[in-house]
């Protein structure tokens, strides 16, 4: 379960206009200038164990913030963030993979920034490989290999993560169409499962067919949430209102 | 103040063991990347030290004399500790930015990156000192029972120096001018340090001013103990004093670390 109460996240962007000596040493003395950023503003948001929410919204929305904050790699501002049980996050494929490293020593170096322990990454091990199409190389060096085989090695170690809760941020906009169709059986198999899925996408077909609920994002606020197909709609309503007005 | 309810963390009687493992296989990436694609490999770790500890023989031994007993030894354990020092604070803030990338997507406690690096360098600072032995072994020194007091220095020096590195990280990502600052004190920690001179050549009036400096007397400790002669920092006080120093400055890093790495994902 997560649960989020009156959650702020103000980002401090601090102004840089310092391209002269003399203007170095000045800022020096001064305070340091900021523009604040809402990136969330007074986020109330339950997710029920189970629950595949899906978040839309424009670019610059807070969909990505709501996920890092979730994720606890970001700390709010103001409000409070609970979760029951562990989360992988998905905020993108691969991330820490070292190319000078062999692909069977990233699999146990991703496997572990995921949170698994030894043991279970080696009960995984082969089934990863196996998922991956990668047995003729797993002593090969992770750079030589083409970035399909790379995202496919970070899709299939993180399918393996055993977690109750999933972040899932656009990680299907990789990849061919055979992936995709691997990523929609990795979600339903998921959904089976019984997981709880926090899913960011643009493919709005996609949040169509798996969330139960979803939500949309608009400048850090909630505008609407429920039913997929209603916020969807109001989505695409107001997408073709900001269009009629700009033109 | 905004909170996290910690729910997580107690569900899972394995998370603290996962960490281990996440360390463990840091420290290892860290160390296989460091030396991969270097003809010579590991051995770099080794020959650094020799060759600066060969220079600096070369020009105290046969330019400049000491008056010191088995100066080479001397001399080697001195650069050895320094260097595991001087490479732990300045390193673990290098991997810091390093893994920026993996801050901002994943989660886990900041400080297992500070360990790992402070792990890498600790397998260099132990086959260092195996390389010492065997210089010992032929130099003809005899091995004294106080030899075993080497394994209390060394644990002193470890939490005295990873406690170092965690306040230089914490400050790191806010402040990057530390490393710049830290370099410095480095090299002048070097020089203020009786490491490639003998103390007795030091008027007697600024021993308490270079003692204040806690490693300078694990580093003369640690003499005392392989090498000798004398035996003025071998005593309880001396570790208490260590000990409290160190303990100290763990405690404080420690703190400071996990205060200001909530905001690392948002200042690297």
């Amino acid at each position: 379960m997560i649960a989020l109460e009156g959650v702020n996240k103000i980002f401090r962007l601090p102004h840089d206009r310092k391209t002269t000596l003399r203007q170095r040493f000045v800022s020096l003395l001064q305070r340091q200038t900021y523009e604040e950023l809402y990136a969330l503003r007074d986020i109330n948001l339950k997710v029920d164990n189970g629950e595949f929410l899906g978040v839309i919204g424009k670019n610059g929305a807070g969909k990505s913030t709501l996920l890092k904050l979730i994720a606890r790699v970001l700390e709010p501002t103001s409000g409070t963030i609970s979760i029951n049980g562990n989360i992988a996050p998905f905020l993108e494929l691969g991330i820490g993979f070292q190319g000078d490293l062999t692909v069977k020593d990233n699999v146990f170096l991703y496997g572990a920034l995921l949170g698994m322990s030894r043991q279970e990454i080696e009960g995984k091990y082969d089934w990863i490989i196996d998922f991956s199409r990668l047995e003729r190389f797993v002593d090969a060096k992770l750079k030589n290999l083409s970035s399909g085989m790379q995202v496919r090695l970070g899709f299939s170690i993180t399918v393996s993560v055993e977690s109750p809760i999933l972040l899932v941020d656009e990680v299907l906009a990789v990849g061919d169409m055979d992936f995709q169709q691997k990523c929609y059986n990795a979600f339903e198999n998921f959904k089976k499962d019984g997981r709880t899925i926090l899913f960011v996408s643009h493919d709005l077909n996609a949040i169509q067919t798996f969330c139960d609920r979803a939500i949309l994002l608009e400048n850090g606020e909630v505008k609407s949430q429920g039913e997929p197909d209603v916020v969807i709609a109001q989505y695409q309503e107001n997408m073709e209102l900001t269009k009629m007005v700009h033109t | 103040m905004s909170s996290y309810t910690e729910t997580c963390k107690q569900r899972n009687p394995l998370g603290r063991r996962n960490y281990l493992y996440l360390t463990l296989v840091m420290a290892i990436t860290d160390f296989k990347i460091k030396y991969d694609n270097s003809v010579l490999g590991y051995f770099w770790s080794l020959l650094k030290p020799l060759l600066m500890f060969g220079t600096l023989y070369l020009v105290f031994s046969v330019f400049v004399r000491w008056d010191v007993e088995n100066y080479k030894l001397y001399l080697l354990l001195g650069i050895i500790l320094w260097n595991f020092l001087a490479e732990v604070t300045l390193n673990s803030m290098v991997l810091l930015e390093g893994k920026a990338s993996i801050l901002k997507k994943i989660y886990f406690p900041r400080w297992i990156i500070v360990i790992a690096s402070s792990l890498t360098s600790l397998l260099t600072l132990l086959l260092n000192i195996g390389v010492f032995f065997i210089f010992f072994v032929f130099s003809g020194a005899h091995f004294r029972i106080s030899a075993l007091l080497l394994a209390v220095y060394l644990v002193e020096l470890y939490v005295l120096v990873v406690g170092v590195a965690l306040l230089l990280c914490a400050l790191y990502p806010k402040f990057r001018d530390i490393h710049h600052i830290w370099e410095v004190f480095v090299q002048l920690g070097f020089w203020a340090t009786p490491i490639i001179y003998p103390i007795l050549i030091v008027p007697e009036k600024y021993h308490t001013l270079i003692f204040l400096n806690p490693v300078a007397r694990i580093i003369q400790g640690c003499r005392e103990a392989l090498i000798g002669p004398g035996s003025e920092f071998l005593g309880l006080t001396n570790h208490i004093i260590i000990i409290s120093v160190a303990t100290c400055l763990f405690v404080v890093g420690l703190g400071m670390f996990n205060k200001l790495s909530r905001s690392f994902a948002e200042d690297l």
